[in-house]
């Protein structure tokens, strides 16, 4: 997800194809979010489970482990949901 | 545009799974990788969703 690249203000005359970038870039930014607000629901049920005064390491690399499995997860779904084969 | 509203409707349908199917096979602390059943669990888990979904239109239908 890139967001480096500036965009012009909507509706300011520009192409249908400059429109349908900055609609993409838009839906990336809203995915990212559902995401990390997914992640934060997710990790801190599993990971968290009686809050303490502070993160201990162990619920730290438990969370950064949810994270890279939800990633995996979605991936293995993905897969599974457009693949042709049963 | 057309294609456009199908890659969201796509990207929506794998997040909503991805949702329900961590929650039912990932039942303990996340590991370093998945398990062996905890990956047929998910390689399932979207499938059975569909063909339940299916299983429900179906009998929706029936019962106009």
């Amino acid at each position: 997800m890139d967001f480096s690249s500036p965009s012009p203000p909507m509706g300011s005359g520009q192409s249908p194809e400059a429109l349908m970038e900055q609609v993409q870039a838009q839906l990336q930014q809203a995915y990212a979010e559902e995401l990390i607000e997914t992640l934060r629901g997710k990790c801190f049920d599993k990971c968290v489970t009686k809050p303490g005064s502070s993160l201990s390491s162990g619920e730290s690399s438990c969370v950064s482990r949810c994270v890279d499995r939800y990633i995996e997860a979605m991936g293995i779904i993905s897969r599974s949901l457009f693949s042709q084969q049963r | 545009m057309h294609e456009e509203q199908q890659r969201v409707m796509m990207n929506e349908a794998v997040a909503k799974l991805t949702s329900v199917c961590w929650d039912k096979c990932v039942t303990s602390v996340p590991g370093s990788k998945f398990s062996s059943s905890e990956y047929s669990c998910l390689t399932h888990c979207a499938k059975r969703y569909a063909d339940m979904s299916m299983i429900i239109i179906k009998s929706t239908q029936s019962k106009k």
